[in-house]
This record gives C-alpha cells, structure tokens and sequence, in this order.
C-alpha cells in the first residue's frame, strides 16, 4: 500500500509537471494572439513593446521558469488554478461552468449505454450461436467503429437537418428566461438527444462485448450447472445466480472507461456546439489560454486518474478472491 | 443451452473463420489502395482545380472549398492515417515485447522496468497526446514519438506476464541447462511464446492509433500541411453549409467511412484471433477471465477433463 501511494504521488507530480511543462514549450506566447503582429489572429489590438512587457509581468510571465513552476505548484496546493486569459476570469469558475454540462452528458450517456449494453451483452450470451446472438454481434461491430466526431456528424445531418426531429446544437434554446422549470428541464433534454446517442451509440459496444464474454465464462461454470440440477427455472438461473457474477467486471468497467466517454464527449460536444468542456477545451487551444488548457487537462486527468483508483478498489471489494490490485488485468488489456 | 461455453478443437464454423476473412479483405483492400495511390488517385492531391466541382468524369467526388480534387485527397490521405497507425502500433509492439521480454527473464531489471510501466499505465494518454498536441503542433515524427512512448507499456505489461508464466517451465530450464545463453533463450524460446500476446496487442495499437490521430486532426491540431482522413474530415466540417447540401456526401462521408472501415476490419480481426487462439490465450483474455486466477484455471482445464470424466462414467 505505501509503494502504491508514492507511485500514485509520484504520477501526480510528473502529470502536473508535464502540465506546467508542455505549454511553455509552445511556438508563441498567449500575447501573440491579442496582438496584431502575429499572423494568423485578426484581432485588431495593437500592442507597443511596453505594453507587452507590463501584461506579461502582470500576469507572472516574465519571472524566471523555475519561480513560475513553484508560483503554479504553490497556487495549486491553494486550490488557485490560475486566471484565465482568454475568458478573463479563474479558471476554475470558467471550468465548473463548462464541467456541468461535460458531466450532465456523460453521467445520462454512460447510465443508458451500461444498461442498454449489460443487458444485451447477457442476452447475447444466454442466445449464444444463435441468429439473434449472431446479429447483435454483427451489428456491435458495426456500430463500435464509428468515431464519435464522424456519427455524431451523420446524426447532425440525418435527424437534426434531414428530418428535423431534434435541435443540431447547443445545450438549451435561448430566449426561454421566463419559461417554467420543467418545460426549461424538457428543453435541455431535448438537445442533450443526439449529443447522448452519439456518445451511447460508440461507447455501447466495449459493454456488450465484456458482458457477453463474462456471461460466457459464468454459464459454463460449476455452481450454474447446479442451479439447472436442483431444478430452478431457467429465468431464475439467469438473474440470480449467472448475472450478479458477470456483472462483477463490468462495474469496474464503468469506472474505467468514464475517461474515455469524457474524451468521447470532447469530439461529441465539438460537433454539437455543446457548451461543454471539449468546446471549451477546443477554444482555450485556439486562444493558447495556457492557464485554462493546464486546468482543464488537469481536471480530466484528475478524473480519469480517480477512475482508475476507484475501479481497482472497488474489485478488490467485490471479488475478495482477488487481491486489490486485481482490476489492473483488465486495464492493461 | 448447457453445453460448455465454447467448443475447443473440431471445425471451425463460419462464425469463427468469417471475421478473420473479411477482416484481412477488407484491410487488405485499404492498405492496397493507399500503396497504389499514386497510380489510382485521378490527381496529385496538391494540385488546385477550381473550388467546389461539382462530380465529373475528370473529378469523380469534384473538389473542396480550395479546389483539391476529394478522390485523390482520399487515396492520399490513406497513405499518411494507415501508415501513421501501422509504424506507431508496430514500433510500440516491437519495443514492448523486447522489454517485456526482459523484464520477465532478468529479475532486477525488470523490476525497473515495471515502475516504469506502471507510471506510464497510471497516465491517461489521449488527453496527454490533446495536450501535447495542441502545444507541440506536431509535425508527423512528434506525432509517431508520442504515440510509440505511450504504446509501448501496454505490449511490455502483457508479454512480461507471459514470461513470467513460462520462464520456470520445463523447456527453458532444459535450455538453460544445456548451457544456452540468455540471448538465444529469449530470442528461441520465450519469444515465439510470447507472440500470441503480442499480436492482439498491435491490433489494438494501431486501432488506437488511427482514431486518435483522426481525431486529433478533427480537433484541429494536426498537421494541416499532411493530407489524411481526419484532416479531410475537419475541414469538411469546418466548411459552413457543409451539412445543407449534399456537399458532405462526397467531402465528408467517404475519409469517415475509411476510418471506420479500417476500425472495422481490425476489430474483426481481433475477434477471429481471440476465438481461434482459445486455450493459450484463455487465461490471458481479459474479458472472458475476469473472475480470478483460480477461475481460470479450472475453466481452461475443463474442457480437456471432460471427455475423460465423460469416459469414466459409466
């Protein structure tokens, strides 16, 4: 357990560093987009040498490397993520803004894709080699090669402009200040559809696949064997003794894989306007907001970084057969 | 309903030979087509027509916003995505398996090796590979580095436990004892043992590999000067009526259903081998063998006791 919370620390300091690191090594500096000299930006400040010089010493950027780096650690340690050029505001209240809605969207995407996936993956396992098992297999394939940016453009063209059914982008209608709050609740749902159904639609298949495999694996195991002897129904084998034990990797699945559906969601949300952190990520990245960039990296690694934890916590808890690192199997793989 | 989970031995059914069929087709046919590019593809992908063309004999999907005709850009673009997500997946695939080669057969090495590893498992990489990126501007050699320095512990990991499982075997022990040294013993021995692990490991890789750099250059934070798919696809949507005309079935679509054909294909091919390798990749397919150490055992043992115990019986 100590050597497991020094290399947990020591990660922490090496992802932080990368984070301080990375950004300074960038061609330009984030003056260079305010100013009218850099070609490439249109933005119609010009600033004099002077000018320059003040901006850079207000907000720290003139100070040697090594005093910045403590300064960073320092502020962070405070829970100061710096202020944000771009937005000018902290970056955290920029970032908290931009989470909600990245977190509204992934928690919907992943309750519906766990579900939807767990449950066919078992069926597909109980049907095993059947058509039906067959095609649901064909079309997971199908359906989990898509990159997310791609389908969630085809969704965009087929339901948000072909048939009109759902809104193509944002995260609510504008101009609803004095509507109730459910009907303000039935419109964020209504532009969360495809956003949501992209995201399920690509992430379902890593579900379905490891339910369907860890069903196999149960089904062909001693104990189930002697369910069917004594005679217990076949329903009843199903859900009570072969489902709670495949589902044992599939939780630790969720935890894991929250990272990549936030990644998913960066594209997703890029391409439905969404007014998420992936947007936000794509502007701060265009704007070289070097504050807000390292905040929100630093945020999703966080997230994800905790996920993992979780997920390996959580396996040791729910098969004690298997030491508390046992989910790091399954990581790797 | 209650025979055992999967048959092991006898014919393989269509099921099982299909996938790897269409899978190396299909892949096949890509690879084909990005090599040939130069001879298929109606133009040079940088000479500039007139903007937007409408489909003609002489431009068969017409041009982009800036006058590059849409068909040669695909067969060039397939040139940069394959090969990117081919030479990353096999670089990090060939310097895992070395490593974890010797860190399963050399004791205190290893043990260095594997803290390393572990810190590069505990680090999420797309988002350090966005952050990169969007810093960097990386041209495609930054691109294939990175990609490699966070594929390679994944392949390390697995083939290490593959050693580690085979190392005190009869077989190597013989070899040591007949005065072999490390060298061959790891080249001869432990090293066909631990292809099978290998294999799936690139298969993945390069999945990987291809939607991450396609989604970088969705991002925009490719290299704009390289032609590939998901720069295709970022700037067909970076067009503002791209999705009001018809515009992004010739633009669009085609470098976003290459990307996900190869996807596709790998998947496939990653199915076939799981399913064909069953007995020696049992206990490492994560997914089927999650349960434990001691589960696996006896389900990858049953199969074999069955048709004995079966005999036994009456």
């Amino acid at each position: 357990m100590g050597t497991k919370a020094i290399q947990t620390l020591l990660t922490l300091l090496t992802l932080v560093s990368l984070n301080f690191f990375l950004p300074r090594l960038m061609p330009g500096d984030p003056l260079s987009y305010l100013d009218n000299n850099d070609p490439g930006t249109d933005s119609a400040m010009l600033l004099t040498e002077e000018m320059r010089s003040q901006l850079l010493a207000y907000y720290g950027l003139d100070r040697p490397l090594g005093e910045q780096y403590l300064r960073y650690l320092g502020g962070l340690l405070r829970g100061d993520m710096g202020w944000s050029i771009y937005y000018n505001a902290p970056v955290w209240n920029v970032l908290w803004g931009r989470l909600k809605w990245t977190l509204l969207l992934v928690g919907t995407a992943t309750a519906i894709y766990v579900t939807l996936g767990s449950v066919l993956g078992a069926f597909s396992a109980w049907k095993r080699g059947t058509p039906a098992d067959a095609g649901l297999l064909v079309a997971t394939f199908a359906l989990g090669s898509w990159p997310s940016f791609f389908l969630a453009m085809l969704l965009v063209i087929a339901f948000g402009l072909h048939w009109q059914l759902f809104p193509v982008g944002g995260a609510r209608s504008p101009y609803l200040l004095d509507a109730s709050r459910w009907e303000k609740a039935r419109d964020v749902a209504y532009h969360m559809v495809l956003p949501v159904a992209a995201l399920v639609l690509t992430q379902f298949s890593g579900v379905y696949m490891l339910m369907r495999n860890a069903m196999l694996g149960v089904l062909g195991e001693d104990y189930i064997r002697t369910a069917y002897g004594k005679g217990a129904p076949e329903r009843r084998v199903l859900f009570q003794h072969a489902l709670p034990n495949a589902l044992l990797p599939v939780v630790t699945m969720i935890a894991m894989r929250l990272g990549f559906v936030l990644m998913g969601s960066m594209f997703v949300e890029v391409v439905f306007a969404y007014p998420g952190m992936g947007t936000m990520i794509r502007e701060a990245c265009m704007a070289r907001d070097y504050p807000m960039l390292q905040g929100a990296f630093l945020i999703t690694m966080l997230f994800i970084m905790a996920c993992n934890l979780a997920a390996d916590l959580l396996y040791g808890f729910l098969d004690p057969r298997v030491g508390p690192s046992g989910a790091r199997e399954v990581r790797s793989a | 309903m209650r025979q055992p989970a999967r048959t092991i031995g006898g014919s393989p059914s269509l099921l099982q030979c299909g996938p790897a069929l269409a899978g190396s087709i299909l892949l096949g046919t890509l690879l084909v087509l990005a090599v040939l590019a130069p001879i298929l593809a109606p133009h040079d992908a940088r000479t500039l027509f007139e903007p937007l063309l409408p489909p003609s004999p002489q431009h068969p999907l017409g041009t982009d916003d800036i006058g590059h005709d849409l068909l040669s850009e695909l067969f060039y673009g397939a040139r940069f995505s394959l090969s990117i997500g081919l030479l990353s997946a096999l670089l990090s695939t060939t310097i895992g398996t070395l490593l974890g080669l010797l860190a399963g057969y050399k004791e205190r090495l290893g043990y260095a090796i594997m803290r390393i590893v572990d810190v590069f498992l505990a680090v999420p990489r797309f988002p350090l590979i966005v952050l990169m990126a969007a810093f960097l501007q990386p041209g495609a050699g930054t691109l294939l580095f990175f990609f490699t320095l966070f594929g390679w512990p994944r392949a390390a990991r697995l083939v290490r436990a593959q050693v580690l499982s085979e190392r005190n075997k009869g077989y190597v022990e013989a070899a040591q004892l007949i005065g072999a040294r490390d060298r061959r013993i790891m080249a001869r021995h432990l090293l066909p043992s631990a292809a099978p692990i290998a294999l799936p490991r690139f298969i993945a890789e390069f999945q990987h590999v291809i939607v991450a750099e396609s989604g970088l250059s969705f991002l925009g934070l490719g290299n704009p000067l390289v032609k590939s798919w998901g720069l295709m696809l970022s700037f067909a949507f970076r067009y503002p009526s791209i999705m009001v005309t018809d515009l992004w079935v010739r633009w669009a679509l085609p470098p976003g259903l290459c990307i996900t054909l190869v996807v596709l294909s790998l998947a496939l091919l990653s199915y076939a081998l799981e399913e064909q390798a069953i007995p020696h990749l049992r206990a490492w397919k994560s997914s089927a063998t999650l349960l434990s150490q001691a589960a696996y055992a006896t389900r990858s043992e049953r199969p074999r006791q069955k048709p004995g115990r079966e005999g036994l019986a009456p």
